[in-house]
């Protein structure tokens, strides 16, 4: 009964926290000066009739919200205005119904390019993540336990450099070589590749992913073969361990029934808060590679000062990053049995 | 006059801790590392125009040949697209990515670290409120919020300062609040309290030195941070256009060409330049975290160390199961002279016997328990000695041949108020572990859960906490699971390693009791290590007294009570309620037992001693063989024997 209460507090906090984000979202692009709409409205060229029309069309005759006619600067407006007649609120509402607005830029929903774009980004990111943290796990279990040798010293510092190196750069070294091996340099399918058969379509996406992919990796694999190695040795200086070895099990059956699944315990916490900081990585591999991810739209949005893509995508990534780790917090309860007791 | 004085001494402890932590950086080779390389980048920026071959604004005679020729003699790592010196800016590029790092990461720990310490300080209510805020902002990714902040607002190199050092004070609030939370319940700061000291003086005097350390290591992860993430800012266009860091450098090369023309030097050259710094920022901060938290690096599957078969002499006892003879351990102390924590024990085990070995904590009982099985952490070397059960000799086995002999023939009961269960295993599987490892032939089956129930049931524990978690089991519950686990193989020898400490005394007697009817039951062997000579008194057969990791004496149990020779036996039984004498005072030994890296020259026990006289101080007595007629071994060592024999 008490755990269903823990969860339910977790799933409560996650709306909270999504709450949060969709009015930090909303007030960011009203505070700072750089308002999408306004910007074009300070155009000279504009006529007062066309600006006027600008004003309905992105909804800015309304208040911003009760008291406030606007934000910036601030321009204090009537409390007794109808609240469901505020730019908040029309902005809640239409968040409910999954609309995001329009693009400046293709002029369609921002919802439907998202919504093609958030699923390339899942499954950039999920490649990356799996295999950075197999990869990660198995230097960090030698390194943890050889420790004190020259295989530890060695994964440790390579550890120590990947993570130091700036994403996107690894991203344009790797484009380098592979522009000079054959390996295609951008997007995620060969044009005209949809009238291929479904296997060599899937296997064009395949060469198309395996660059980014091997970025993803290498950045985040030093991280996790860190968190390993400290987690594994901590584990493996238990009292339970050496219980372990005085029943006589070999290396490899402590290493594989004792001392593995408690490391990896707090190996899925990191993950989860690491997803904030994988983002990030993704957003700089999609502009490298122009992948067609949120990242990639989140670059794009950028150079084409395109807002409501990028409120939208910045939302949706934010978003998704709190499922992601509600759904990691909720493994992890699952997963160690003291936490499910309790 | 007075105040110059003080400000001296001040000064100068302050420079005497600043030497102490040097001597102990400059042995640390990671973190120096580090330091160098980021020195090394300071100075570059420090000294750019020196450097740098070519002012950083030359593009002014730019023609269109210029545009990005390869490294050559004028232009060691060629030009831009610009046609400017990709080196000189490289050069100048250190200036503004060192900026923007320490100035954000300034920001950065302002913010987290006040916010920690206030809510570690104050708790309560404020607490709460400054970390679910803290949590909320650490789930919303960093990144992609820099990006929309600076894309709404100019693209000013202050500007993004701001937003960089805004956006990541997380990580450094929380981990200021915990060592806030850890520093405030120390001693020195209650009392700092407790005699009214004011909040500001606790928190500047009492609590701010000791978060600073890890504030400053949490301050060099921050720099790094912040160069990283305004190198992404920059490299996806939302850098300064006028201040051309490594990240804009990137940026332009990338957009305007680079990559089709194949001008490697201007896509490679910059990100080294990020790669550097941030590598030193990594190895120092790991470096000075080393240094901080330091932490031993061993556990319990490192590799022990070779071992030492010097002379061990001959049998002294026919058909004993177990013998021990001159088994001496040193603990290696890297650079410092090994600590000898255990030197020429030597006992014997028969079939059924049970022997206590007794002596205070910390006199080396646990490590020769431990040796007996091969079982030392890696620092632990066994140096002389030989260890012969059924007439092997353990000390020469194969870590392979040694893991039969494990709990098949010598199983442990460890102190089950450690953690010497596994927790995320239920206790069932454990002990059914030690059968399937053991007893290959034995059936996978309904069987082995019912032989598991059988054991349980041995110890008293029902047959429905077989499939529980450690944690569901009370105290004595997992001493008994232990005890249930250590029977599973039907071993010959049980070492009991204070099976009952840390345990209520009806749970105790309990267990104690448990264990000298199996004895009875099942004819095991049992060596018990404990420090309570009652039980000692009500079980064993002969004991082993041992005193800073040498034998004090080692007799029957008979023996030790009425005619104990040793000094430190005639104490220690002082020190233990007698009933036969209801009236005769209790004494205790004053003093402690001594560390095994500072043992005294003479007799361990000297400087405690009520009988020590000169000799003892000098002179580390031998064992001598007491002649009793009750017993075939009596054996002490003490200088007062001598003149006795």
């Amino acid at each position: 009964m008490n755990r269903s209460r823990a969860i339910l507090r977790k799933i409560g906090w996650a709306f909270f926290t999504i709450l949060f984000v969709v009015i930090l979202n909303f007030f960011l692009f009203r505070v700072l000066p750089g308002d999408p709409a306004r910007a074009g409205i300070r155009d000279p060229r504009l006529k007062k009739e066309a600006i006027e029309m600008l004003r309905v069309r992105f909804g800015l005759d309304k208040p911003v919200i009760n008291c406030f006619e606007a934000l910036n600067p601030i321009k204090l407006g009537s409390c007794a205005v109808n609240p469901l007649d505020t730019q908040f609120f029309i902005y809640v509402r239409n968040l409910a119904q999954g609309e995001l607005g329009v693009s400046y830029h293709t002029n369609r929903p921002v919802a439907d390019i998202l919504s093609e774009r958030l699923w390339n980004t899942v499954l950039l990111i999920g490649a990356g993540q799996i295999l950075s943290i197999i990869i990660g796990v198995i230097f960090g279990v030698f390194a943890a336990w050889k420790a004190r040798t020259a295989i530890d010293f060695t994964s440790v510092v390579s550890s120590l450099i990947v993570w130091s190196l700036p994403t996107f750069w690894l991203a344009i070294i790797l484009l380098f070589w592979g522009s000079n091996n054959g390996l295609p340099l951008a997007g995620k399918a060969t044009p005209g590749a949809s009238s291929l058969p479904l296997l060599q379509q899937w296997a064009d996406i395949g060469r198309h992913m395996l660059l980014p992919t091997i970025t993803y990796t290498i950045v985040y694999m030093g991280e996790y073969t860190l968190i390993m190695r400290s987690s594994l040795m901590d584990v493996l200086s238990e009292d339970y361990i050496l219980t372990a070895k005085a029943k006589g099990l070999s290396t490899f059956q402590i290493l594989k029934d004792h001392a593995l699944k408690n490391a990896m315990l707090p190996l899925v916490t990191v993950i989860a808060i690491n997803l904030g900081f994988t983002v990030a990585g993704a957003i700089q591999i999609e502009a490298v590679f122009s992948w067609p991810g949120l990242g990639g739209a989140v670059f794009e949005a950028v150079g084409r000062r395109d807002f409501p893509v990028l409120q939208g995508a910045f939302l949706l990534i934010a978003v998704a990053v709190i499922f992601a780790n509600l759904i990691a917090d909720l493994t992890y309860s699952y997963l160690d049995p003291r936490v499910q007791t309790e | 006059m007075d105040t110059t004085a003080q400000v001296t001494e001040a000064q100068t402890q302050w420079i005497i801790r600043l030497l102490n932590f040097w001597r102990i950086f400059s042995r640390n080779r990671i973190g120096l590392a580090g330091l160098a390389m980021l020195i090394l980048l300071i100075f570059v920026a420090v000294f750019a125009p020196l450097i740098a071959p070519y002012d950083s604004s030359s593009s002014a005679s730019v023609k269109i040949g210029d545009v990005y020729n390869p490294p050559s003699s004028s232009h060691w790592f060629g030009t831009d697209d610009a046609g400017q010196d990709v080196f000189s800016n490289f050069v100048f590029g250190s200036r503004v990515s060192l900026t923007v790092g320490f100035f954000a990461a300034f920001i950065s720990i302002i913010i987290g670290g006040s916010l920690g310490l206030v809510a570690g300080f104050f708790g309560g209510r404020m607490e709460n409120f400054l970390m679910r805020f803290t949590d909320i902002m650490l789930v919303i990714p960093d990144l992609p919020l820099m990006v929309v902040i600076v894309a709404l607002t100019k693209p000013s190199l202050l500007n993004i300062i701001f937003v960089i050092g805004l956006l990541g004070w997380t990580t450094t609030a929380r981990v200021v609040r915990s060592q806030t939370l850890a520093v405030k319940s120390r001693k020195f700061v209650l009392r700092a309290r407790a005699v009214g000291a004011g909040k500001r003086h606790i928190i500047s005097r009492h609590i701010l030195p000791l978060v600073m350390p890890i504030l400053v290591v949490q301050a060099v992860l921050v720099v790094s941070l912040a160069i990283l993430n305004e190198s992404a800012l920059s490299f996806l266009g939302l850098g300064d256009p006028t201040a051309l860091s490594w990240g804009q450098m990137l940026n332009y090369a990338f957009s305007r060409g680079a990559m089709s023309i194949g001008a490697w030097w201007a896509l490679f050259v910059p990100g080294f330049g990020i790669v550097w710094v941030v590598l030193g920022l990594t190895l120092l901060g790991q470096g000075l975290e080393q240094i901080l938290n330091p932490r031993l690096d061993t556990h319990h599957l490192m590799p022990g160390r070779p071992i030492v078969r010097g002379d061990a002499g001959e049998a002294s006892e026919k058909n004993s199961l177990l013998e021990v003879r001159n088994l001496s351990i040193n603990y290696v102390n890297n650079g410092k002279p090994p600590a000898r924590a255990v030197e020429n024990i030597s006992f014997s085990l028969k079939e059924g016997e049970l022997i206590g070995l007794v002596g205070e904590s910390g006199c080396g009982k646990t490590t020769l328990m431990l040796a007996l099985l091969r079982l030392l952490p890696s620092a632990g070397q066994i140096v002389n000695g030989r260890v012969i059960f059924n007439g092997k000799d353990l000390t020469t086995l194969s870590e392979e041949e040694i893991n039969v002999v494990r709990w098949k023939d010598i199983s442990i009961v460890f102190q089950g108020a450690m953690n010497a269960l596994n927790p995320v295993r239920t206790v069932g599987e454990q002990i059914a572990e030690a059968i399937t490892k053991h007893l290959p032939g034995f059936p996978r089956d309904q069987r082995l859960q019912e032989r598991v129930i059988e054991l349980l049931d041995l110890v008293g524990i029902a047959a429905d906490h077989k499939d529980h978690f450690p944690h569901q089991y009370s105290g004595g519950m997992r001493q008994r699971a232990m005890i249930a686990m250590a029977l599973a193989c039907n071993p010959q020898v049980i070492i009991a390693d204070e099976p009952t400490t840390a345990l209520d005394v009806m749970i105790q007697a309990q267990i104690l009791e448990l264990l000298d009817s199996l004895r009875k039951k099942l004819g095991l062997a049992i060596i018990f290590v404990t420090h309570d000579l009652g039980v000692v008194a009500e079980m064993c057969d002969r004991v082993l007294v041992m005193y800073g990791g040498v034998t004090a004496e080692y007799a029957d149990v008979d023996i030790i009570y009425n005619d104990a020779r040793h000094p430190y036996t005639q104490e220690l039984l002082k020190a233990f309620p007698d009933l036969t004498k209801p009236k005769k005072k209790l004494s205790s030994i004053p003093g402690y037992p001594p560390r095994l890296d500072a043992l005294p020259v003479g007799c361990r026990f000297a400087p405690r001693c009520p009988q020590a006289f000169e000799r003892c101080h000098r002179e580390q007595p031998i064992l001598h063989k007491l002649n009793n007629p009750q017993s075939a071994a009596h054996i002490a060592s003490c200088h007062l024997l001598e003149a006795s024999k």
